[in-house]
This record gives C-alpha cells, structure tokens and sequence, in this order.
C-alpha cells in the first residue's frame, strides 16, 4: 500500500522493535538452521498445492 | 526470506536448497500462465510460461537427495508435488495448443 512506500524504513524498524521489547522478543534472533530448512519446505510445499488447485480448477472447467 | 545458500551447507543440504530452487522458478512461471490462463486472454502467452515451468519442475524433481531422515522426507514430498503438478501442467498445456491450433 501507499502508507508503507511513504513511511519512512527507520520509523517503521524504532516501531517494531518498541513492539519488540513490549512483547520481550528479540528481533535479531535467528531461528535455527534445520528450522529455516523446514519452515522453507513447508512454503515450497504450500506453493505447490496452490499450482495443484488452480491446475485442476482449469482442468474442470467446461471447454 | 531470503533463501540463499549458506556458505558452510553440507553436500547434502545443498541437494535440497537445489530442488527449492528449481521449485521457487517453476512456481514464479507456472503462477504467471495460470494468471494469463485464468483470465481468458491470450492463451499463446500463458502456453510459453507453461512451457518454461515444465522445464523447471522437470529439473527439480530429476535432482537426487542426499540427505536422509525428515531432510529427505521434506524434499521427497515436494518432488512428488512438483511430479503432480508436471502431469498437470503438461495436460493443460497440450490441451490449450490444440484449441490454440484449431
């Protein structure tokens, strides 16, 4: 949207990281690497089913 | 999300960072000739991006996996999505350059 191309990029990280500390998350902590593995995997497969369904909602349409 | 390689990925790591790879530009492709397809314009087109995905998912399900236990698990079934989708895409692209040809 327009509000995020004009809201200046250091506004919007003193934002998240006052949530950040609100919440008492650390924002530079990295998940580990077989997580980010896996958490890539899963978008992979989501994406795929996405491919599927729309595939097989064109293969059923009437010609 | 940045998806590149790490630097220090064991062999076998980079078996599966290789077929997400295949798959990331297979879905950009097919995602754009779903887009044309589905939206009854110019079905020429759509059979190009179709015919670049193929290409695409064809690599990424012949990549070998190297790595075993849920590594393997995790890969394998994207393969066997990818494999899907291949049959899928493969038949609708047959099917869209016969009426393209008639």
């Amino acid at each position: 949207s327009t509000t995020t191309l004009t809201t200046p990029q250091n506004q919007v990280e003193s934002l998240m990281h006052e949530l950040a500390d609100e919440a008492g998350l650390d924002l530079n902590m990295e998940l580990p690497q077989g997580q980010t593995g896996s958490l890539a995997s899963t978008m992979a497969s989501t994406e795929q089913d996405e491919l599927s369904q729309r595939l097989s909602k064109l293969r059923d349409q009437v010609e | 999300l940045t998806m590149s390689a790490k630097t220090n990925a064991s062999k076998g790591r980079d078996s599966c960072e290789v077929i997400k790879n295949y798959h990331k530009q297979a879905f950009e492709y097919i995602s754009k000739a779903l887009r044309i397809d589905e939206d009854d314009s110019e079905k020429g087109e759509a059979v190009q991006w179709y015919k670049k995905g193929i290409a695409e998912l064809e690599k990424g399900i012949a990549v070998e996996i190297t790595v075993q236990g849920d590594q393997y698990e995790r890969a394998k079934r994207l393969q066997d999505k990818m494999v899907t989708n291949l049959t899928m895409a493969k038949d609708r692209l047959v099917l869209l350059v016969c009426n393209h040809n008639t």
